[in-house]
C-alpha cells in the first residue's frame, strides 16, 4: 500500500486541538484530581472524596443541588411547551406574524445580567411596576424575590422569558420543514385542528423538540448569570444553583470544593442528558 | 388574511407588547429620567428629559471606565471570533472530508464541548501557569476553545454541501493543501461564516460568568463587568444604571437590525435534523 | 505530447478489488475512450491517471517518466470532471486562469494566456461572467479552457457530456474531436455512451469489471469483438447472442448475429419468425420477431419495408457477418 500526501492535512487541526486541550480538556481532567484535594492553588493536599461527603453533608448545598434540577426541568418544560403553542401561533398566518417573532426573540440576544437588573427593579416588592400594577386591580403582589419560597421561581420564569424566543425559532425552523401534504391527508381523513396538532405537528416536530430541551436543559444546569444578577442566591441559600455554589466556594478560596461543585455538576449533565439522547435516538422515527 | 388572523394577530401583538416590549422602554424611560424621579421605579413619563446629562455621567465614571469596557470586549470579541471562523472552519473541514479513526474523538470532544461545564478553578491554575491569567489574550483563548464546537458543527454541516470536484480540480491546477482551503473552500464559506460571526460576537460580547472568573481586575473590565459593578455602585442613580443598560442592548440591536436572517439560520440549526 | 503506460495497475478500496490488473498503452496523440457498463472502474482507472487515486500495484509511465508516485499537478495531466467542477466564486477569467495564479505566474502573462485560451473556445464574450450566468455547453467549454491553459500532455475526460442535452452533447461531440485534431494532445476519454466511444475514438478500451475486455479501434472492435461481452457492448441495436441448442447447432458455445447482418424475406430464409413490435426510426425499420427456436430475433431492415405486427417474416444472416465465440 502506497501512502500519499493527504490533501486535508491533520495540522489543520492542531491550532484548535492545542487551545481546546489546553483550555478545556486539561482543566476538566485536572478537575477529577483537584476535587479530591485540599487546594489553594500552589499547593493540593490530598483529601480523598471529603470535598464530595462535604457537598452532600450542608444543606444549602444540597438545597443547590435541588434548585439545579428544579431550574433546569421548569425553564426546559415551560420553554418547549409555549415555544411550541407559539410557533404555531407564529406560523399560522396572523398579522404582523414577521414583527412577532422579531419582538419575541429580541431578548435572546441582550445582555443577561441587564435583564436581570431591569426585572430585579420591576419585581421589586413595594415599588417595582409589577406589584404596582398587580395592586391596582386589587392583587397584593408578592416578594418577587424576597420571599424565600418564591425567589428560585421568579428567575425561572424570568429566564423563561429570556429563552423562550429561541424556542420559538427552532420549532418554527422545525414546523417549516414538514411538508403540507401531511397536514392536507390528515384534512383528507375528516381530523380536527386538535387532532392535527397532535397526531401530526407533535410527532413530526420532535426533531425541533429534541433540540430544544438538550439546548435549555443543559443551558438550565449550567445556568449563572441570571440568578447571579438578581438575588446572588439568596435570600439566604434559597435560590442557589450549583453554578452559584461553585462561584461562591471560588471566591471563599475553597478551590478543592469549588472543583469538586464542577464535577457534580459535569456528572449532573451527563447523568440526564445521555441517558435523554440515547432514548431519543431509539425511539426516532424515520421518515 | 381572514378576519380571525387579523384580530388573532392584534390581540397577539397587544399582549406580546405588554409581556416583551415595555420592559425595554421601562428601561429607555428610566434612564433619561433625573436620579429623584428614576428612583421612585415608576412606570411613567420622566418629567425632566436628562438623555445627554445621564450619557455623560455613566461614561465618566470611573474615570472613563464604561469606554475602557467598550474597548476591551470588542478587541476580545473581535479576536475570539476572527479564530472562531478560521479554526472552527479549518476542523470542520478536515472533519468533513476526510474519513478516519480520528473522527470519532474529534466529535467526542465536540460534544463534549457542548456539553461539559468547564471546569473553572484548574483553567485558573493553567492560564496562571502559563502567564495568560487576567489577560485580554487570555481571555480570547478561553472564548475560542468554549466556542469551537459550534463552530466547527455549523461549518461540518455547511462543507458537506461542497461537492469534492472543487478540491480535486484544484489539486490537478496545482493547488497546495492551504491553496485548496484559503483560496477555494473558504470563500465559498461566506454564507456560513456571516452566521458563526454573528452568533458567536453577540454570545461572546454577552457573556459575563468567564470574564468574571478568568479577567478579575479594573483595568481588564469587559462591558458586562461594568454593568455588574454599577449595580453595586448605582444603588441610589437607577437613572444612570439603566443608561448603562441602554448602552448594553444597543450592539445586539444594531447586529439583530441587519443579520436577523443569520441569526435564525445559526440558532436553529440541528432542528430539522437534530 | 506524450504515450501512456499502464503496467499490471491495480486498485482495491479495502478488500475490494476494483481495478484488477490492467496493462495498457495509450500512444502520442492518440484519443482513448474507456468504456463498460456502470461500476466497472472506468472513473477509478482515470482518477488513477491523474493521481487523484493512488494505485495499490503496478507502474504508470507518462511520456516515458515513472509518475506511479507523482503528484496530480505533477504529471503533465488535466482533467474535465463530469460536474465541471467550476469554481462557483471566481469569474470564468479568473477560473481558468486559477492553475497558473497558484504557481505565482505574472499577471500580465495569464491575462495573455487567458485571452489567448477563451478566444479558441470562443468564450472572450463570458469572461466576466461567474459560472452560475453560463449554460451547461458553456460551462463545458470553460472546464475545457481550464484544461487547455495547462497546456498539458494529457488531457483526461470523466464523462463530459452526460449532463448535455442531445442537440448539444453532438455539437460538443464534434468540438472535442476539432479540439483533439487542433492540439493533437493525447486525451483520454471515459463513458458509457458506446455512440461517443465510436464516433470519437482512435481506440476503445472495453473495461468489464476492473479488467481490460478488448483493445481496438472503432471498427475492429464492432467486426471483431473478441467476447460476447464487447460484441454484446458494441453496436446499437445490441447484437442478437445465442448460448446452448443454437449456438452447438453453430458449433461454438455462443452465436452472435447483428440485427443489421440479417437480410429479410417474406418467402424464405433461415428463420421464420412473427413480428411482435415494431419500431421505425426513420431511415431504418427495427423489428423484433418472435421465434420459437431464438425466443427473440433483433432485425435492422430499412425504413421504407412495408410490415404489420404480427406479419410473419424470414430473415438469413449475411454471411461471413456471423460470430462465433
Ligand atoms: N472511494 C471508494 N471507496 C470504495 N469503493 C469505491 C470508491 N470509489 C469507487 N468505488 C467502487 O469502485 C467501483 C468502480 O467505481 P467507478 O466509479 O470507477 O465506476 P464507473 O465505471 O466510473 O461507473 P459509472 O459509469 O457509474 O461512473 C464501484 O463498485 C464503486 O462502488
Ligand atoms: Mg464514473
Amino acid at each position: 500500500m502506497i501512502v500519499q500526501k493527504s490533501p486535508y492535512p491533520y495540522w489543520f487541526v492542531m491550532p484548535a486541538a492545542v487551545v481546546f486541550s489546553v483550555l478545556f480538556l486539561a482543566p476538566t481532567l485536572a478537575s477529577l484530581w483537584f476535587s479530591l484535594t485540599r487546594w489553594d492553588l500552589f499547593s493540593a493536599q490530598f483529601i480523598g472524596l471529603e470535598n464530595y461527603r462535604q457537598f452532600l453533608r450542608e444543606p444549602f448545598l444540597i438545597q443547590g443541588l435541588i434548585n439545579t434540577v428544579i431550574y433546569a426541568f421548569a425553564t426546559s418544560a415551560t420553554k418547549s411547551v409555549f415555544g411550541l403553542l407559539l410557533a404555531v401561533l407564529l406560523t399560522s398566518g396572523i398579522w404582523a406574524q414577521g414583527f412577532l417573532r422579531a419582538v419575541i426573540f429580541f431578548p435572546v440576544l441582550v445582555s443577561t445580567i441587564g435583564v436581570g437588573i431591569t426585572f430585579s427593579v420591576l419585581m421589586h416588592p413595594t415599588n417595582g411596576v409589577i406589584n404596582v400594577a398587580l395592586s391596582a386591580i386589587g392583587i397584593p403582589g408578592p416578594g418577587w424575590l424576597t420571599d424565600p419560597a418564591l425567589a428560585l421561581y421568579s428567575i425561572i420564569l424570568v429566564d423563561f422569558w429570556k429563552g423562550l424566543g429561541l424556542a420559538t425559532l427552532i420549532y418554527i425552523a422545525g414546523l417549516a420543514s414538514i411538508s403540507p401534504d401531511y397536514y392536507e391527508a390528515a384534512r383528507i381523513d375528516g381530523a380536527t385542528r386538535t387532532q392535527m396538532f397532535f397526531r401530526v405537528t407533535v410527532p413530526l416536530v420532535r426533531p425541533a423538540t429534541v433540540t430544544v430541551v438538550t439546548l435549555s436543559l443543559i443551558g438550565g444546569l449550567r445556568s449563572f448569570d441570571l440568578i447571579w444578577a438578581m438575588t446572588r442566591g439568596g435570600p439566604g441559600f434559597s435560590s442557589d444553583v450549583l453554578a452559584s455554589v461553585i462561584y461562591k466556594q471560588y471566591q471563599a478560596g475553597f478551590y478543592g470544593l469549588s472543583t469538586a461543585g464542577n464535577v457534580i455538576l459535569f456528572l449532573l449533565i451527563g447523568l440526564i442528558i445521555l441517558p435523554m439522547t440515547a432514548w431519543f435516538n431509539r425511539k426516532e422515527v424515520d421518515l | 388574511m381572514t378576519r380571525r388572523q387579523f384580530y388573532t394577530g392584534v390581540i397577539s401583538l397587544a399582549v406580546a407588547g405588554v409581556i416583551f416590549i415595555l420592559p425595554f422602554v421601562f428601561v429607555l424611560l428610566t434612564a433619561v429620567k433625573t436620579k429623584q424621579d428614576a428612583a421612585l421605579l415608576t412606570f411613567s413619563w420622566p418629567v425632566e428629559w436628562h438623555f445627554l446629562d445621564n450619557l455623560t455621567e455613566v461614561l465618566r465614571t470611573r474615570n472613563y471606565m464604561l469606554l475602557l469596557a467598550y474597548f476591551n470586549s470588542t478587541v476580545i470579541t473581535v479576536c475570539s471570533v476572527t479564530l472562531l471562523v478560521l479554526f472552527g472552519a479549518m476542523v470542520g473541514y478536515v472533519l468533513q472530508r476526510r474519513p478516519s479513526g480520528w473522527n470519532k474523538v474529534i466529535y467526542a470532544f465536540v460534544l463534549a464541548g457542548l456539553m461539559i461545564p468547564p471546569a473553572v478553578v484548574p483553567t485558573i491554575w493553567i492560564l496562571q501557569s502559563v502567564g495568560l491569567f487576567k489577560t485580554l489574550t487570555g481571555m480570547v483563548f478561553i472564548q475560542v476553545a468554549y466556542g469551537l464546537a459550534f463552530s466547527v458543527l455549523l461549518f461540518r454541516s455547511f462543507i458537506a454541501t461542497i461537492p469534492r470536484d472543487l478540491d480535486e480540480a484544484a489539486i490537478i491546477d496545482g493547488a497546495k493543501p492551504w491553496q485548496i482551503f484559503f483560496r477555494v473552500i473558504l470563500p465559498l464559506l461566506k454564507p456560513v461564516t456571516v452566521t458563526v460571526i454573528v452568533v458567536q460576537s453577540i454570545s461572546i460580547f454577552n457573556d459575563f460568568t468567564n470574564p468574571l472568573y478568568y479577567l478579575p481586575g479594573r483595568e481588564n473590565v469587559t462591558v458586562q463587568l461594568t454593568l455588574y459593578n454599577f449595580q453595586g455602585q448605582f444603588q441610589t442613580q437607577f437613572n444612570l444604571l439603566f443608561m448603562n443598560i441602554l448602552l448594553v442592548t444597543i450592539p445586539p440591536l444594531i447586529v439583530f437590525v441587519f443579520f436577523n436572517r443569520q441569526i435564525v439560520a445559526g440558532m436553529t440549526a440541528g432542528a430539522v435534523k437534530g | 505530447m506524450a504515450k501512456v503506460v499502464l503496467e499490471n495497475i491495480r486498485k482495491s478500496f479495502g478488500s475490494l478489488d476494483v481495478i484488477k490488473g490492467i496493462d495498457l498503452a495509450v500512444e502520442d496523440g492518440e484519443f482513448c475512450v474507456f468504456v463498460g457498463p456502470s461500476g466497472c472502474g472506468k472513473s477509478t482507472l482515470l482518477r488513477m491517471i491523474s493521481g487523484l487515486e493512488t494505485s495499490s500495484d503496478g507502474r504508470m509511465l507518462i511520456g516515458d517518466r515513472d509518475v506511479t508516485h507523482a503528484e496530480p499537478s505533477q504529471r503533465g495531466i488535466a482533467m474535465v470532471f463530469q460536474s465541471y467542477a467550476l469554481y462557483p466564486h471566481l469569474t470564468v477569467r479568473d477560473n481558468i486562469g486559477f492553475g497558473l495564479s497558484l504557481a505565482g505566474r505574472p499577471k500580465a502573462e495569464i491575462a495573455a494566456k487567458v485571452e489567448k485560451t477563451a478566444e479558441t473556445l470562443q468564450l472572450t464574450h463570458l469572461l466576466d461572467r461567474k459560472p452560475k450566468a453560463l449554460s451547461g455547453g458553456q460551462r463545458q467549454r470553460v472546464a475545457i479552457g481550464r484544461a487547455i491553459i495547462r497546456d498539458p500532455k494529457v488531457f483526461l475526460f470523466d464523462e463530459p457530456l452526460s449532463n448535455l442535452d442531445a442537440a448539444l452533447r453532438s455539437q460538443m461531440r464534434m468540438e472535442l474531436t476539432d479540439l483533439h485534431a487542433r492540439l493533437g494532445a493525447t486525451m483520454i476519454y471515459v463513458t458509457h455512451d458506446q455512440v461517443e466511444a465510436m464516433t470519437m475514438a482512435d481506440k476503445i478500451v472495453v473495461l468489464n469489471a476492473g479488467r481490460v475486455e478488448q483493445v481496438g479501434s472503432p471498427m475492429e472492435l464492432y467486426n471483431r469483438p473478441a467476447s460476447p461481452f464487447v460484441a454484446g457492448f458494441i453496436g446499437s441495436p445490441k447484437m442478437n447472442l445465442y448460448e446452448g441448442a443454437i449456438a452447438a447447432a453453430e458449433g461454438c458455445t455462443t452465436y452472435g448475429i447483428r440485427p443489421e447482418h440479417l437480410s429479410m424475406s417474406t418467402s424464405e430464409g433461415k428463420w421464420k419468425g412473427t413480428i411482435r413490435h415494431i419500431e421505425r426510426l426513420g431511415a431504418d425499420t427495427v423489428l423484433y420477431l418472435d421465434q420459437p427456436d431464438l425466443m427473440s430475433i433483433v432485425v435492422r431492415v430499412p425504413g421504407d419495408a412495408e410490415l404489420a405486427l404480427r406479419q410473419e417474416i424470414f430473415v438469413t444472416p449475411v454471411p461471413g457477418k456471423e460470430h462465433r465465440f
